[in-house]
């Protein structure tokens, strides 16, 4: 029995501990047994916590037995990409230079799913310092993609894509600040949502560019990403950039059918040079969404090409701006591709950055005109299913700006206009490699995003294939 | 607005206080320079009045809307 449990989703998952049908204690060990089996093969975990994990499943069913309400998850076992603090712990953010550094700090998402009962598995793997989007990282070796062990899992939180798709943990928290949810997403075969700038507390997050960085879970499915969402959503004084208001009910809108919403298809760039299989993906889920109800309309979106080159350019600065302590300390710690790409940031100056940032609102303002009546855009994560990890790995070589570009040229836009956008499993390839499809909604509207989501999910069967066993 | 050359990067470098040395100037501007590019078109074009906050006007504003629909 405890093997099955470790392929069921989130929601029911919770429920089945809440209604006392199994133990957290049997989920947490379902889970610990595929990750013993899986992660010398995928590299996925940076660190596994079982004792621990089987310690606190004991005491959340005791809870339970003395009739103790838990949370919405309550016992279930979870695992996070290693740059979320807690205090006491250590957190690497996937480097050789926090190898050993220990948070005095409990971040606030982290905070708010351990307060709602979640249980720590372990951390997951990433890219040092979350910057890289093929999921090398040149201290720790690369995470291997489930469907494919030869195959990259996208970046930069490597390990939150193939722990989820290969059934390790019920759900992990990612980061996204050029496309690092979506990819892994995308590349592993899993739902992740990258949310509005403002929609999730960053405070004691590990930062990387403070006006692009999101956070949101990767997990099975819509539903799954909407509870978690809803949870970890709203306001905190650790991190003025969030906003207040009501939260909407997310859980409640991925019920709802999606008749007479409108989806916008870019008329270009979005399918300019995609590989066969892709545009195969994206006209088939365009093709279900319609059969569910969805009005399909073309949009023609300003050029995304600059917004990808302003993305480029604020990460550049902001993250060199973090970085600038160990660049002049420590530049030797770095991996070759993380350390090119900070150095970056040093060659533009000020005037350029800000008029990169000045410009944000005006961008937002024509997406926003562009797409007026439109509930979300689709569009391909990437043009390409997961590379090869030997030809992707290109460290600071003279190909190296090219594959990078490549992989992230159709999510880097959305995070430049802050917008929330929907990974979703869409297809596979013949070869047997997830495709995904991102949903790109209005400023705020992950509500729509999920519920179209959820149909979707509701019409194909994509989430649910999980990968061999090895 | 052209991409920068690896000598104007080894000088930009300097004055932050993070030394860069030609060949690493050299794989920077390889690597930044396509961004300068892609904003040559925006660069030098943004209204006097327009400052970063107009992005949270913007985002505010479109939240307030669908709110009200």
């Amino acid at each position: 029995m405890s093997a099955d449990l470790a392929l069921m989703s989130l929601v029911p998952v919770a429920k089945g501990i809440a209604d006392r049908r199994f133990s957290s204690r049997e989920v947490t060990q379902a889970c610990l047994d595929r990750i013993a089996r899986w992660q010398p093969h995928l590299n996925a975990f940076m660190a596994i916590e079982a004792d621990e994990a089987l310690a606190l499943a004991d005491l959340a069913d005791a809870a339970l037995a003395k009739g103790e309400a838990g949370g919405a998850l309550h016992g279930v076992p979870l695992a996070h990409k290693d740059m979320y603090y807690e205090t006491g712990r250590v957190v690497t953010c996937g480097s050789r230079i926090r190898r050993d550094f220990v948070a005095t700090t409990t971040s606030t998402a982290l905070h708010r799913l351990k307060q709602a009962g979640a249980i720590r598995l372990g951390t997951l793997q990433m890219a040092e310092f979350a910057y890289g989007p093929t999921g090398h990282n040149a201290h720790y070796g690369p995470v291997r993609n489930p469907w494919n062990l030869d195959r990259i899992t996208g970046g930069s939180s490597s390990g939150s894509g193939a722990a989820v798709a290969a059934r390790l943990t019920f759900a992990a928290l990612g980061s996204d600040t050029g496309g690092s949810i979506r990819m892994p997403a995308h590349f592993c075969g899993v739902t992740g949502l990258k949310t509005t700038v403002g929609r999730i507390s960053r405070a004691g997050a590990m930062p990387l560019s403070q006006s692009l960085d999101t956070i949101g879970p990767l997990a099975r499915t819509a539903q799954d990403c909407a509870v978690l969402l809803g949870l970890m959503a709203g306001p905190d004084a650790a991190d003025l950039t969030t906003i207040a208001g009501p939260i909407p009910d997310y859980a409640a809108a991925t019920n709802q059918p999606i008749d007479g919403l409108c989806i916008g298809v870019p008329a270009s760039f979005y399918v300019d040079d995609l590989d066969a299989e892709v545009a195969r993906g994206l006209d088939e889920t365009i093709a279900v969404l319609k059969r569910e109800g969805a009005r399909i309309v073309a949009v023609e979106l300003p050029d995304q090409r600059q917004l990808s080159a302003a993305c480029q350019l604020v990460l550049a600065v902001e993250a060199a701006s973090f970085h600038k302590r160990w660049l002049i300390e420590r530049p030797q710690d770095y991996g070759p591709q993380v350390l090119m790409r900070l150095q970056n940031g040093l060659a533009i100056p000020g005037v350029t950055y800000l008029e990169a940032m000045r410009w944000r609102g005006q961008a937002l303002s024509a997406h926003l005109a562009a797409t007026v009546g439109v509930d979300a855009v689709i569009a391909p994560v990437a043009p390409v299913a997961a590379p090869t990890i030997a030809e992707s790995d290109v460290g600071n070589g003279p190909d190296a700006e090219a594959v990078i570009q490549r992989l992230t040229r159709f999510t880097r836009p959305i995070n430049y206009l802050g917008l929330p956008s929907l990974a979703i499993p869409a297809g596979f390839t013949r070869g047997g490699l997830p495709l995904g499809m991102q949903l790109i909604g209005r400023s705020f509207d992950e509500a729509t995003l999920l519920r179209i989501g959820a149909a979707f999910q509701r019409s194909t069967d994509y989430h649910d294939r999980v990968p061999s066993s090895v | 607005m052209t991409r920068p050359t690896p000598k104007a990067i080894k000088a930009i470098a300097e004055t932050t206080g993070v030394a860069a040395s030609a060949e690493e100037a050299t794989r920077i501007a390889n690597s930044i320079g396509p961004a300068f590019e892609g904003f040559s078109a925006v660069a030098g074009t943004l209204p006097f009045d327009l400052e970063p906050a107009t992005f949270l006007i913007v985002q505010a504003a479109e939240k307030a809307e669908r709110a009200e629909t």
